[in-house]
């Protein structure tokens, strides 16, 4: 192992220690976004309810409501936290400017507080949607608890997705517009309100090539079908290595290099 | 034992050349001695053959026009920017106080601003419970602490900064052009604490345009230019006869 990597292990072992400064900048970022609302971040589970009715209200057809509405209320819930967290990754760096150059935080202090308030936040949708799961009707059994380990594997992911993403918005300012309206784009061309058996010709390569796909199924096919998906299992966990494989080269080469290109 | 030594330090860096509707003569003028073109791509001179030696009990003023490379040395010591070429040893715990508002929150209180920049700093939780009313006592804020941040005026923000940064008695402390902020009373208490920390074997570092404030609070001084050191006074009266 070459210095560079284990200056970068150093680096990630000292913010992993800095769990308080993370969680506790983390708890202030949802304080300040919610500070002037009655509600606060209760927000967060109204946008979210508000978002799957509208959609069941506008996409739904057919009889089968209750199965309609767990599946479409996982599928937001997934990709709202990917959309979400990728929107976010592709400008902390640049956000962080002045903490980057004024202070010696390791990097990965900023990325594990932006994954942690992505988890909060969505924290909140996920009440909204286990409402909604329960009002459905759905038969939780022994095989939904491997949602469990979709929803472990999805946040296992989360900080290597930020830092490759981080790096990518501090190289190429313009990648933040590009991510930006893929995500948008993407939230139709993803089985979120849709589903596989409807699709066909391009919709049906949407459902194949699309790597969000295999993120939802992990969580959804174990709920709603008692079943687990291994394909997709298997697939998220290539992406998660890949993934982890290509931020730690990044972090490795790029962590000291970056304050110039702020 | 407490010390700083720099040995021919040298930065240069890259600068991004990003999309421009300007003509290319009048982005031709942006180049300087400072600025070598190589393709598309420009190299930045910001150090260059940067020596000298601090001990314990030294305060360091570094001096030089807008852009000569005081901010960057600092951050240089720092570790924020790596240095191109030439070495540096810092042997001892470093603090710095390069912008007043920098890690504190806006809306928080005076307060839980010291718990944010504690943790920051790597303070544990007894050593903020332990400082926080020296703190408190240091930035007269008074009432105002359990006010949120936003609410303070500058020297209100650079009392509290200053305390934040020198209660737990940094043996090196890293300041950048901002002691000017604050009432008279509040910089003579500043510069008080800063002679006691260097009275016990610290090592003080200020950039500043105010070589009245140098030569009252420095004993010796780097002249910086175009990122080379045009003058080093060892002696705070070589720099007085300038």
């Amino acid at each position: 192992m070459n210095s560079s990597f284990r200056d970068a292990f150093w680096d990630i072992s000292k913010s992993l220690s800095m769990w308080r400064v993370w969680l506790a900048l983390a708890h202030e970022d949802i304080g300040d976004q919610h500070k002037r609302t009655t509600l606060g971040p209760i927000w967060l589970l109204i946008n979210y309810l508000i978002y799957v009715g509208t959609f069941l209200f506008l996409f739904h057809k057919g009889s089968d409501t209750s199965i309609y509405a767990a599946h479409s209320s996982i599928g937001l819930l997934v990709y709202f936290y990917i959309m979400e967290t990728l929107q976010q990754s592709v400008q902390l760096f640049v956000r962080e400017e002045a903490f980057i150059k004024g202070t010696k935080l390791p990097l990965p202090v900023y990325v594990m507080r932006l994954a942690v308030q992505s988890l909060i936040r969505n924290a909140y949708a996920l009440l909204g949607c286990l409402f909604i799961l329960i009002l459905s009707g759905i038969d939780f059994t022994c095989m939904s608890a491997y949602a469990i380990i979709g929803i472990a594997l999805i946040i296992l992911t989360t900080p290597a997705a930020i830092t490759v993403f981080a790096f990518l918005g501090a190289y190429f300012p313009d990648s933040q517009y590009i991510v930006t309206n893929l995500l948008r784009v993407g939230m139709f061309m993803t089985p979120i309100f849709w589903v596989r058996d409807t699709a066909s010709g391009i919709r049906s390569a949407f459902y194949w090539y699309n790597p969000f796909t295999y993120f939802i199924e992990i969580i959804r096919v174990p709920v709603i079908a008692s079943d687990m998906p291994w394909y997709s299992f298997l697939l998220c966990c290539m992406m998660c290595l890949g993934l982890w494989t290509l931020a730690l080269t990044l972090f490795a080469r790029l962590r000291k290099e970056v304050v110039f290109v702020l | 034992m407490v010390s700083i030594d720099v040995e021919n330090l040298g930065l240069v860096y890259t600068l991004r050349s990003k999309p421009s509707l300007a003509l290319k003569g009048r982005r031709a003028l942006l180049s300087s001695d400072r600025i070598r073109r190589d393709g598309r791509k420009r190299q930045v001179l910001a150090l260059e053959g940067v020596s000298f030696s601090l001990q314990a009990g030294d305060r360091l003023g570094i001096v030089g026009s807008n852009g000569a490379g005081k901010t960057t040395l600092l951050k240089v010591l720092y570790g924020v920017y790596p240095p191109r070429s030439g070495t540096i040893h810092v042997s001892g715990r470093v603090d710095a106080l390069f912008n007043i508002n920098l890690g504190f929150r806006p809306e928080a209180t005076g307060r839980r601003n010291i718990e944010l920049r504690g943790l920051i700093n790597g303070w544990t939780a007894a050593e903020i419970g332990g400082r926080m009313d020296d703190i408190v006592a240091f930035s007269e804020l008074g009432e105002f602490i359990d006010m949120p941040f936003k609410s303070y005026s500058t020297g209100m923000a650079a009392r509290l900064a200053f305390a934040v940064a020198t209660t737990l008695e940094p043996e090196i402390l890293l300041m950048d052009e901002w002691i000017g902020a604050g009432d008279p009373s509040f910089q003579e208490k500043a510069r008080a604490r800063m002679d006691a920390l260097a009275e016990k074997a610290g090592i003080i570092v200020l950039a500043s345009h105010n070589h009245s404030l140098l030569r009252r609070t420095c004993n010796k001084i780097l002249h910086l230019e175009s990122g080379r050191i045009a003058a080093f006074y060892d002696k705070i009266s070589e720099f007085e006869m300038e």
